[in-house]
């Protein structure tokens, strides 16, 4: 009995002297962490804003939309900037793209993925987005492969479930920009 | 001795290629030279930090529960990694991605820990983490520089000033050999070098009988 309690107090006394460095350590990175989160989402944002104003957080009732920011020029709104979820091939993907009210697609960013490397990692590269901009009000959203030109299609080869999962959130938020339209 | 202990890491008992430790993050981040880099610095550190509190604790830590402690202690050093990593090169963090929690399970390190460090002084068992955690590191960037150059045509390294980080190589880059950036390109890596590794230190003991 005397033995246990003298090998459960010594492992205990490891534990709590790990946890006391452990504690230190955190208080020193975990504002840098919170600090660069942000300064991330604010970049992303940035690069898919088109230069217009990014305005409040919004939530809403799609489930493949996270949240929303509306896009302001002379206070009034011309477009959304969307987090979409879609899946890849490789689990959840995070989109950031941006729309105007005529659901045209601005710019698109893919900011959450676990695709494989080299393949469909590749749809990180903002050249790998510009099939989609432009697209979504009069001209359709690709959606297919075959809808694509040859080299675009050459670009998406070996990773067409990560193209899929793309496009798909594309055109659902391109949909639901067009269904918000101006209003608000 | 004493110098024995730093090299036998690098070549003689490569933990990767002869002792056949750590294969599953070896497998897993191989597909770029930073994270090869990244992961062999954490690796080091948390090996370094083990081997010594190991060894300086080695007579406090009682026999019957020292895998409980050495896992705690290499458990703080991993979490220390993972926080300092996060805040300051949070684009290695997130290509390691869960690799590096995983340190704490990595059998190098519980391996050295209970293989050596427990048993030897704490200036043999630094000779030996950092022996062995070169080792590590240079087996990583040999299979990540082969997967990366022919896989997919690059080698990245840290982005410096106005270099972005990525060395792009003429016709590997247009045309690369992908199946070797997937996990069956991992595995034929690594079992090319492990052969090479054998056929080449049993060249060095002379002819088999």
């Amino acid at each position: 009995m005397k033995n246990m309690i003298n090998i459960g107090s010594r492992l205990a006394i490891i534990c709590a002297v790990s946890a006391i460095i452990l504690a230190v350590v955190n208080s020193k990175t975990a504002p840098i962490i919170v600090l660069q989160q942000e300064n991330a989402v604010k970049e992303a944002l940035e690069q898919v804003s088109s230069g217009y104003t990014v305005g409040e957080q919004q939530t809403t009732d799609d489930p493949e939309i996270n949240y929303i920011y509306p896009l302001y020029k002379d206070d009034s709104v011309v477009g959304y900037i969307m987090n979409l979820q879609s899946n890849g091939y490789g689990g959840p993907m995070k989109l950031l793209a941006s729309f105007t009210t005529s659901g045209e697609t601005l710019g698109v960013k893919l900011v959450e993925d676990s695709e494989t490397p080299g393949l469909g990692k590749k749809a990180e590269s903002n050249e790998y987005m510009t099939k989609f901009i432009g697209k979504g009000d009069s001209t359709p959203l690709p959606l297919k492969k075959s809808d694509l030109t040859m080299s675009e299609a050459d670009s998406v080869s070996g990773a067409s479930i990560t193209f899929g999962g793309i496009a798909k959130a594309l055109s659902a938020g391109s949909l639901y920009a067009k269904k918000l339209g101006g209003a608000k | 001795m004493m110098w024995k202990n730093l090299t036998k890491g690098v070549f003689r008992e490569n933990p990767i290629f002869v002792i056949g430790l750590g294969l599953c993050p070896t497998l897993g981040v191989s597909t770029q030279v930073v994270n090869a880099l990244g992961m062999g610095a954490g690796v080091i550190f948390v090996l370094l930090g083990s081997n010594i509190f190991v060894s300086l604790l080695k007579n406090y830590i009682p026999n019957n529960v020292r895998i409980p402690s050495y896992i705690v202690i290499i458990a703080s050093f991993v979490t220390i990694v993972e926080m300092v990593m996060h805040a300051y090169f949070p684009s290695l963090y997130e290509s390691l991605g869960v690799f590096v929690p995983l340190i704490v399970v990595n059998c190098i390190i519980l391996g050295r820990a209970e293989a050596f460090a427990n048993k030897n002084s704490v200036l043999d068992s630094i000779l030996d983490a950092i022996g062995m955690g070169v080792g590590f590191t240079v087996s990583l960037i040999l299979i990540s520089l082969i997967r990366e150059v022919l896989g997919s045509g690059t080698i990245t390294l840290f982005p410096m000033g106005t270099f972005d980080g990525v060395i792009e190589i003429p016709i590997l880059y247009t045309a690369p050999m992908r199946v070797l950036s997937l996990s069956a390109g991992a595995l034929l890596v690594m079992g090319y070098l492990k052969a090479f590794f054998n056929w080449y230190s049993s060249r060095e003991e002379g002819p088999a009988k």
